[in-house]
């Protein structure tokens, strides 16, 4: 089922003369994990906000095509309806917090006390999301209280907590620590396979290629590519778009082992394929 | 975490009440002793302020409030004690200034009142958790982006201190002197203020937009994490303040 279609979407911020989007069109099935790469300001932020409504109706601007969401049209919605079926987690934790609560199980209950969740299931949800994303034993901090990494687990945990249908993060592991990012990447893998929509803006190649079902490639705000992030890193002018493909693909281009025109993207496809050709 | 609030937390009778009910007693407290203009019957209001404070054991922190309130008072003093138009008996003189009996009975009235009303308030301020008392507000109806707005005050603010330290630090590290005369401080404040508040609106947007997105205009029925702050005898307490008060209302008029 198509979750997510985007029609000829174009789009300008309010005094500037370029297209910050120009011209998308692309569509997304339920379940899918979607990464999108592109080089600083090639248009990856607009376009997640794009899909949650936050463009046109936060920011004003031109804006043209269509996106729909499960057949509801964002340019035509509230806001409300959209970010009901849609969850953001933006790049900067610390402008996610509320402010107004004191502890980390309370600013998670923020968006539920929104939505009118019943108080037994609120407290349910709050608790596995925290446990999910490993914050459990920080519930009663203050939420200023946290490290960088801790923060921007507690801003993912609050946008999980709401049970989106899709979720869009926009570099959601910049402040967290190897470990702690595949852990991140784990939770969202868990509930994209429970069929939760994903969409992930990131610049650690390695991860999506470990994790993305599809790769979209966007540059000057034109979508260049969307396809498996095989095909995806093995083309060849990939740094023209300022994308470096993991290090695993780069070697196996140095070496020339490919299968078919594509080169591995993972550890084990490139450990596998170096195998066989050299042991 | 330091948070911009007066509460002092503490496990006495007086914290146990629910904020609603502390809001009855400020609005009685405070109506009666205007209602009714005695001496007597402010000073019954003010001790049961006190008793309360006493109980609650916060006494010590009204006394600078009222300290601050103090410079008012006395030009109150001054002022009614010189000129208030009902003055006929001296009482002494200082000077070439004479101070009468009725001005100075009016302006120690009025002093009363005033810090009846500060205790009052001090009964709710300082022994109630400001998030309790906002999301009781909220239940009784007052609308979540008020409440928003009260609650995120007394955490932005210290947030705001803290960047300011940090774009203070950060303009140090590069050589600029902010620590020396008042002078020297005061040219070191100016370049401080552009950064600090360019942040917070950009922080503000983006909170805005984060607010947004966790459904803070959804117009759905709200519904809370935390259970009610309610006490056993909050309905008697509230019944019993409003009674009194008519029964004040009732006394004047026949008086």
């Amino acid at each position: 089922m198509k979750k997510i279609v985007v029609e000829n979407l174009k789009y300008r911020y309010p005094g500037t003369s370029e297209l910050a989007l120009d011209d998308i069109s692309f569509e997304i099935e339920e379940g899918e994990f979607i990464s999108i790469i592109g080089r600083n300001n090639a248009g990856k932020s607009t376009l997640c906000q794009a899909l949650v409504g936050l463009v046109p109706h936060f920011f004003k601007g031109a804006y043209g095509g269509q996106v729909k969401i499960d057949g509801i049209e964002v340019g035509n919605s509230e806001l409300h309806e959209i970010v009901a079926k849609v969850g953001y987690v933006f790049q900067d934790p610390y402008t996610q917090i509320t402010g107004s609560k004191l502890s980390v199980e309370e600013e998670v209950a923020f968006g539920l006390e929104n939505r009118g969740v019943p108080r037994e299931e609120m407290i349910d949800r709050i608790y596995h999301t925290l446990k999910l994303l490993g914050i459990f034993e920080h519930k009663d901090k203050n939420p200023y209280e946290l490290s960088g990494g801790q923060m921007q687990r507690l801003a993912i945990a609050s946008i999980i907590a709401l049970n989106p249908e899709v979720i869009v993060l926009d570099e959601p592991t910049s402040q967290l620590d190897p470990q702690g990012s595949e852990e991140v990447f784990q939770a969202i893998q868990n509930l994209s396979q429970q069929g939760m929509t994903v969409v992930l803006v990131e610049h650690k190649m390695e991860k999506i290629a470990q994790y993305s079902d599809r790769v979209l490639l966007i540059d000057k705000g034109k979508l260049i590519d969307f396809d498996t992030p095989a095909k995806i890193f093995s083309r060849e002018d990939l740094l023209n778009y300022g994308v470096h493909p993991p290090v695993y693909t780069q070697i196996c281009q140095q070496l020339g082992k490919h299968k078919d025109g594509v080169y591995p993207v993972t550890f084990d496809e490139a450990y596998e394929l170096l195998v066989k050709s050299y042991v | 975490m330091q948070s911009m609030s007066l509460y002092v937390e503490k496990d006495t009778f007086v914290h146990r009440i629910d904020p609603i009910s502390k809001i009855f007693y400020i609005i009685a407290s405070i109506a009666i002793s205007f209602i009714l203009q005695t001496f007597t019957i402010t000073i019954i209001c003010l001790v049961i302020n006190l008793i309360l404070l006493l109980t609650g054991r916060v006494f010590k922190n009204v006394l600078p409030l009222i300290g601050y309130s103090s410079l008012v008072l006395v030009t109150i003093v001054i002022i009614q004690g010189l000129f208030n138009p009902g003055n006929k008996t001296a009482l002494f003189e200082l000077g070439p200034l004479t101070f009468y009996t009725e001005g100075l009975k009016f302006a120690a009235l009025i002093c009363l009142r005033v810090i009846n009303i500060l205790c009052a308030f001090s009964v709710l301020i300082l022994t109630t958790r400001p998030s309790n008392l906002i999301e009781e507000l909220i239940r009784k109806g007052v609308s979540p982006k008020i409440g928003y707005v009260l609650s995120s005050v007394l955490q932005i603010i210290p947030q705001m201190v803290s960047t300011m330290g940090k774009i203070t630090d950060a303009q140090r590290a590069r050589g600029m002197e902010t620590e020396g005369n008042l002078f020297k401080r005061i040219k070191a404040f100016i370049p401080l203020i552009g950064p600090v508040v360019m942040s917070s609106l950009i922080q503000t947007r983006e909170r805005a937009m984060a607010l947004e997105v966790r459904g803070f205009s959804s117009p759905s029925k709200r519904t809370f994490f935390n259970q009610r702050h309610t006490h056993r005898y909050g309905i008697y307490i509230q019944a019993l303040l409003i009674l009194v008060t008519i029964a004040a209302v009732v006394w004047r008029i026949i008086e």
